[in-house]
């Protein structure tokens, strides 16, 4: 064998092998699922489901994230307060994954069915909310559903939700009916999101093995305002006028934390000339923002942070975030809501001493 | 027995020329060069894991979007267009320059199969060097943090090192023609390279007319950029981006190859 031949016999062996540990790898990786990165156990979901949103708990509490912000509670997903909360589990040290299933509209206050996937003591959970006297417990096909009061999105209410414990590996948590029928379809051997072909379409198109992720079809987003208004030119805070944004069929988002937040959104509009008005109207904003920025040092980054681009009837918004950079827009946004709190209303202004 | 008054059939006499310019294109110093070059992400992918496994707090780039940057920017951008120019310019010139190119043109060989097989040289030499060191730092830099994350970004890999051989295809295709077109072909490529290439960043239908439009189009990666590629990044369907590249490479080789058919060569003395 000549030098030359020997060279590419070297090389050639690198790539075959890399493709063959590739291949490997995507073949044992733990993050490959039922379809995408959704769990097979998540497919017991309601068939009319209108978005579904994935947290992949290991990643997340093993992100530079939970190290600044774990221990405050508003920076916690819902879905991951509430199992703390009502079930006494430890996301951070119990679960796996968690997926969210939501049939309600956008702006409608239905509370979403949460699915966990995890290591859970059911005796354990059972004695935890037995001993608490706030869940009532029957008995659904064989499975023990708890119910008790939970808080609603409105502070002034509460609302009834249910829990219920399918195997040692998944946990329901949800509206009483949506975990009643999770719990038939499941003891029926049932798998009604596979119904749902759209959206399981869009989950099938996200990477698997970022730490959070969420699909939502045109359903969901066809609820949400498409219509807002534009700033004023006179600088009296009056409104400019109304600007209609194209309507989305779309939209995936997906999420990593580690070593920075990286937040990558595609949103599918109806055709190419919706996608790069859409495109457009989103860069109009993030110049916005880096106009302000460039104020700031602080903040000189977040201008190189995030870029859009069109792809057909896509828009794509990719955004590099540094913890840093998250820690001095929440000091300004705690700084503006304190300033805000400090002006008070007008007839508390008139009330006060001259 | 073979009727010595007609040239060599095409695909053996492409191989024989591929033999023959194998062996002096891949220990050539241009190969070194840019093998070198070519292969500095890799080096770069062990300093990285040196710095993660020295405690150092991870500061800047995460693992995979260092590579993602090193893909769409340092290969398919800047380095493989620049390894293409150097290597395919060279095809014919070398010969030229060399005052070897009459020793090919007598041997019972046409013209399109020397071109076809020099231009086989110059693809498989380039490959030899870009493949494993896409591998070598996808592997380096995906499993900085563990292995768990690996498989769900090995699609991007195989799709990487598609996209990385299309653009030594296509460049090289583009190049080969202005290397038997020119007389002096590469600051015209390196014009092409860094000037008409950055119209890809302008609006409108002017970015179609660049290669690196389409190619970078094939990559997933959209590193964050600032300046008017952020504010007119366009990433074309990935069928079109094909039948362009593709298209245009046959265009290229084609008209290189009559080119090189139809020319005299008068080799100075």
């Amino acid at each position: 064998m000549s030098r030359s031949r020997l060279v590419l016999f070297a090389s050639m062996s690198v790539v075959v092998l890399g493709v063959l540990a590739g291949l490997g790898a995507l073949w044992m990786d733990p993050a490959r699922a039922a379809v995408g990165p959704l769990p097979g156990e998540a497919l017991v979901l309601p068939a009319d489901t209108r978005f579904v949103m994935g947290i992949d708990a290991k990643r997340v509490v093993a992100s530079p994230f939970w190290a600044r912000y774990g221990s405050e509670r508003s920076m916690r997903p819902q879905a991951w307060r509430q199992l703390e909360e009502m079930t006494g589990l430890d996301p951070a040290r119990d679960v796996d994954q968690i997926v969210v299933a939501g049939s309600g509209t956008a702006t409608s206050r239905t509370p979403p069915l949460v699915l966990a996937v995890g290591r859970f003591d059911p005796d354990r959970i059972a004695q935890t909310l037995q001993t608490s006297g706030k869940a009532t417990l029957r008995d659904v096909g064989g499975v023990r559903v708890y119910e008790f009061a939970g808080p609603s999105p409105s502070a002034s209410r509460t609302q009834t939700l249910a829990m219920a414990l399918l195997d040692r590996r998944t946990v329901v948590l949800g509206p009483p009916d949506g975990v009643e029928a999770t719990v038939r379809h499941r003891a029926a051997g049932e798998s009604p999101l596979q119904q749902n072909k759209g959206l399981l379409g869009l989950v099938e198109r996200v990477r698997p093995g970022s730490s959070f992720w969420m699909v939502g079809d045109q359903t969901l987003l066809a609820s949400l305002p498409n219509t807002f208004s534009g700033p004023g030119t006179g600088g009296s805070g009056d409104m400019g006028p109304s600007m209609n944004l194209p309507t989305l069929k779309a939209v995936t988002v997906t999420a990593d934390l580690d070593p920075e937040v990286s937040l990558a959104i595609v949103g599918e509009a109806i055709d190419d000339p919706s996608a790069t008005k859409l495109a457009d109207v989103v860069r109009g904003f993030v110049a916005l923002a880096t106009l302000q920025a460039r104020q700031k040092p602080e903040l000189q980054r977040l201008g190189s942070a995030i870029s859009v681009a069109t792809e057909a009837n896509r828009v794509l918004l990719n955004a590099r975030l540094p913890y840093e950079l998250i820690d001095s827009l929440r000091a300004m946004a705690m700084t503006s809501s304190a300033g805000a709190t400090d002006e008070g209303s007008p007839a508390e202004e008139a009330a006060k001493p001259k | 027995m073979r009727d010595t008054t007609q040239p060599l059939p095409f695909v053996p006499a492409t191989r024989a020329v591929f033999d023959l310019s194998l062996e002096g294109m891949i220990w050539s110093r241009r190969s070194l060069l840019m093998g070198l070059l070519v292969a500095l992400p890799a080096v770069l992918a062990v300093v990285y894991r040196v710095v993660l496994a020295s405690g150092t707090p991870a500061r800047g780039l995460a693992p995979l979007d260092l590579y993602a940057l090193v893909v769409a920017v340092f290969w398919i951008r800047n380095v493989l267009p620049l390894a293409a120019l150097f290597h395919a310019t060279s095809l014919v010139a070398d010969e030229v320059e060399g005052r070897t190119l009459t020793y090919l043109l007598t041997r019972p060989i046409t013209r399109p199969a020397i071109l076809a097989g020099k231009f086989a040289a110059y693809l498989v030499t380039s490959l030899a060097v870009a493949l494993p060191a896409a591998v070598l730092t996808f592997f380096l830099l995906a499993s900085a943090r563990g292995w768990s994350g690996v498989g769900a970004a090995v699609p991007d890999l195989f799709r990487d090192l598609g996209v990385m051989a299309l653009s030594l295809v296509a460049y090289g295709a583009l190049f080969t023609l202005m290397g038997v077109l020119l007389k002096r072909p590469v600051i015209p490529g390196l014009l092409f390279l860094f000037g008409w290439e950055l119209l890809a960043n302008l609006p409108g239908y002017l970015p179609r007319l660049t290669l690196t439009t389409w190619l970078r189009s094939l990559i997933r990666h959209r590193p964050a950029e600032e300046g008017l590629s952020q504010l007119f990044a366009q990433v074309q369907p990935v069928g079109w981006s094909l039948t362009v590249l593709f298209v245009a490479s046959a265009v290229f080789l084609a008209a290189a190859a009559f080119i090189f058919t139809q020319r005299e060569y008068v080799l100075e003395q």
